[in-house]
């Protein structure tokens, strides 16, 4: 009898015949890819996280403002890049390890926790899982903030950008990145990272979401700036009634006429 | 140095490859008396954009424009080539070529290179000479047809369908006792085409920036609104003969 | 009127010191012994017509063909050398043909004159070291008659590889009394059927025979029916008519 057992994880017993299929010539279905600009800079007392909300198929738009900054803790978030299942997968599975870390050790996990259960697992999948990563938080060490590859290399710097866009956004972090900057001064410079990448690489567009990590408030700003409205249709589109023609017509009734003939009396509930 | 024997090399193969795609979409749309030929100005290679203003839409003669789509350096090239043959015609037969006989030179000039093809979608517009307004469309090599619509390039697929439905009225049953007209009017197709290029912008990362729509209009006929429409502006060149017109939109930028 | 020869006459691209190609004019003799062929030009059509010489009562009239299709809508008459005609119209059809498969319209009237006029200069012309094509100008005249977007159209092409445009004209041996006779009739509103009895009427004057339906040909252009050589019925009918 053939063994039901199947082992917890990824499934890879259909990789040797779609390799055969795609060596063949049929094209592998098309996974969705955050094209993306992400970014993130570290402050004076904390870390600032930007990202596009542009989702992509091929040269299609599939999301126009979808999100690409994951929770993983209260005070560290995650930016994704690269395959958009791969990256909500893997960040909500380390967020929900996170949480149980937690309360294992009954402290508030750091941020290179996080950072070191992500590119392990991205490092076990050698780059099968397409997650390009920017995490960031503020944990009992203070602010940090991490790249974290595909194929589970890191980088820990006081700006990084990744994605399609991540030149785009680094030539401006380049030119405007001080040491110490201000709150307010960060989110600027994250903000006008992301818009260099929404309007420069074709992978990124529509939005921009920001999330600001001190020690003590997460303030996740989703859409802080949207530069790219929807212009409105000079003609309306609606269908006359009966415009799709049919073949035939059968309406059937969906009321069911029911008669009930009560047996012995029918007492009244008793509501004493 | 150190040196490794190989027992026998391996067959290696090179390869150059003298295409690219550059994105965009063009669209032409022929009325009765006028014809409308539109293109996007991006003109991008990858994720990058080269330039946000690259025309694709050309006017070739007093009564003719061409939009060219694919790969931008054969698509310039081509439209010189055939604005070249044009002043040879010209000067050979002492008058401007017809719309017709335009087609028809663009079919011998693309299938002249059956075998190193224009890597190019072209799209002739214009008035012919009965002063019926006309598109050609032609696929590299050089087939080609007289038809009311089409769309071409990046988002063709987006746009040809929604043409199919609002010019063709395909799938639309006509409400009963009337008919789907066989052409709209020209403030109609404007909007048609204003709406199919923001909507391919909505949806296509290589369509945007701007906009060109060329209008021509037959011999003597009005204006028909043209004069409302803002970014308009008036290339006709003679008095008494067909008119052209240009309208300049801006596109979302992302 | 060339008593004094001189090596000038020789060399098809040599100019006398007096300015003048000798071969050229030499050619252009040719066609003054030619038959005579007649074009008149009506609002309705063009119509041409030629004497055909039958020198022997042996002589299959119908083989003598001075008269040629270009395309459906041109035709052309000619006069002189008429072996030389051939390669002229052969270039003209190609031309043609050319035009339509290019451009997918008819080619103008005007255009065959200058193809083929080009053609007629390029005698004398070599590439490099090699041999030139054609060693002496063409010794024959053409008639071409057609419709386009402009309307029937005739013209005139020589050895010269001049094109002019004419309302009537008459070329070959009897050309001079000819062209006065058309000069005296032609008006600008002629019927089709006045422009075929005064081509023949022209051509009975020049002709040493007595003219009859084997010793001419007459063609025409129209827009209806294209280029038409005239058969022996509707031919005998003109004549009856003269």
């Amino acid at each position: 009898m053939a063994s039901v057992f199947s082992p917890p994880g990824f499934d890879f017993s259909n990789q040797l015949r779609n390799n055969f299929m795609a060596q063949k010539g049929l094209p592998l279905p098309k996974a969705t890819s955050t094209g993306t600009t992400i970014v993130g800079c570290l402050f004076d007392g904390g870390i600032v996280l930007g990202a596009d909300t542009r989702a992509t198929e091929g040269p299609i738009v599939a999301d126009k403002n979808c999100e690409k900054i994951h929770y993983i803790t209260e005070s560290i978030r995650c930016c994704g890049a690269g395959t958009a299942a791969d990256t909500e997968f893997t960040t909500a599975l380390i967020s929900s390890n996170m949480e149980l870390h937690g309360l294992t050790t009954g402290r508030k996990p750091r941020v290179v926790t996080a950072m070191t259960m992500l590119k392990q697992m991205l490092f076990r999948y050698q780059g099968q899982v397409g997650a390009a990563l920017v995490l960031g938080g503020v944990d009992s060490t203070g602010p940090h903030l991490f790249t974290i590859a595909p194929h589970g290399s890191t980088d820990k710097l006081p700006y990084v950008t990744m994605g399609s866009g991540s030149l785009a956004a680094m030539a401006v972090f380049e030119s405007g990145w001080k040491a110490n900057m201000s709150r307010e001064a960060a989110l600027q410079l994250v903000k006008d990272a992301i818009a260099a990448g929404i309007f420069n690489d074709l992978g990124s567009g529509s939005n921009i979401d920001a999330c600001i990590i001190t020690a003590s408030h997460t303030e996740m700003l989703r859409n802080v700036e949207m530069p790219n409205q929807r212009v409105e249709k000079e003609r309306q589109y609606g269908f006359r009634r009966g415009t799709t023609a049919w073949k035939t017509e059968n309406v059937r009734s969906l009321i069911v006429n029911e008669e009930i003939t009560l047996l012995g009396g029918g007492d009244e509930m008793d509501t004493t | 140095m150190q040196h490794v024997a190989v027992p026998h090399a391996q067959p290696q193969q090179r390869q150059f490859n003298p295409y690219s795609e550059n994105g965009g979409t063009i669209l032409a749309i022929a009325g009765a008396n006028f014809s409308v030929i539109a293109g996007d100005t991006r003109q991008s290679e990858g994720y990058s954009i080269q330039t946000r203003y690259a025309p694709k839409v050309f006017r070739l003669t007093d009564k003719a424009v061409l939009a060219t789509n694919g790969f931008a350096a054969d698509g310039n090239m081509f439209v010189k080539k055939v604005r070249q043959r044009l002043e040879w015609y010209r000067h050979a037969h002492a008058k401007d070529m017809p719309l017709r006989a335009i087609a028809r030179l663009i079919q011998t000039m693309l299938y002249a290179r059956r075998f190193f093809p224009y890597y190019v979608y072209n799209i002739l517009g214009g008035i012919e000479e009965d002063g019926s307004g006309a598109v050609y469309s032609f696929d590299p090599v050089g087939s080609y047809e007289r038809e009311a619509c089409r769309a071409a390039g990046a988002a063709s697929s987006l746009v040809q369908p929604f043409l199919d439905n609002q010019i063709y009225f395909k799938n639309q049953t006509p409400a009963p006792g009337t008919t789907h007209p066989a052409h709209l009017p020209l403030s109609h197709v404007l909007s048609l085409v204003i709406d199919s290029f923001t909507s391919a912008t909505e949806r296509h990362i290589e369509v945007g920036d701007g906009l060109e729509i060329y209008v021509v209009l037959a011999k003597g006929s009005a204006l028909q609104g043209l004069d409302a429409i803002q970014g308009l502006s008036e290339l006709t060149t003679t008095d008494d003969g067909e008119r052209m017109f240009v309208i300049r939109r801006n596109l979302k930028r992302d | 009127m060339f008593l004094t020869r001189s090596e000038y006459d020789r060399g098809v691209n040599t100019f006398s010191p007096e300015g003048r190609l000798f071969q050229v004019e030499y050619a252009m003799e040719a066609i003054k012994l030619g038959s005579t062929t007649v074009g008149i030009r009506t609002p309705n059509g063009v119509v041409l017509a030629v004497e055909k010489r039958v020198h022997s009562p042996l002589l299959e009239s119908s083989s003598i063909e001075k008269i040629m299709e270009i395309d459906v809508h041109l035709g052309c008459a000619m006069s002189g050398l008429t072996a030389d005609a051939r390669t002229m119209i052969d270039h003209a059809r190609v031309t043609a043909q050319n035009h339509s498969f290019t451009y997918d319209e008819k080619i103008k009237v005007e255009s065959v004159a200058q193809a083929v006029c080009d053609l007629a200069l390029r005698f004398g012309e070599s590439v490099h070291d090699e041999e030139a094509m054609m060693s002496r100008p063409f010794g024959v005249a053409l008639l071409i008659a057609g419709i386009d977007e402009l309307g029937p159209q005739l013209y005139h092409t020589d050895p010269s590889g001049t094109s002019i445009k004419y309302d009537a004209k008459a070329i070959g041996s009897g050309s001079e009394a000819a062209q006065s006779e058309l000069q005296d009739k032609w008006h600008k509103q002629m019927t089709l059927q006045e422009a075929q009895i005064l081509t023949l009427r022209v051509l009975k004057q020049v002709m040493e025979e007595k003219l009859d339906q084997h010793n001419v040909q007459v063609a025409q252009v129209t827009a209806e029916k294209g280029f038409e050589i005239l058969d022996e019925t509707s031919l005998k009918s003109v004549i009856e008519l003269m």
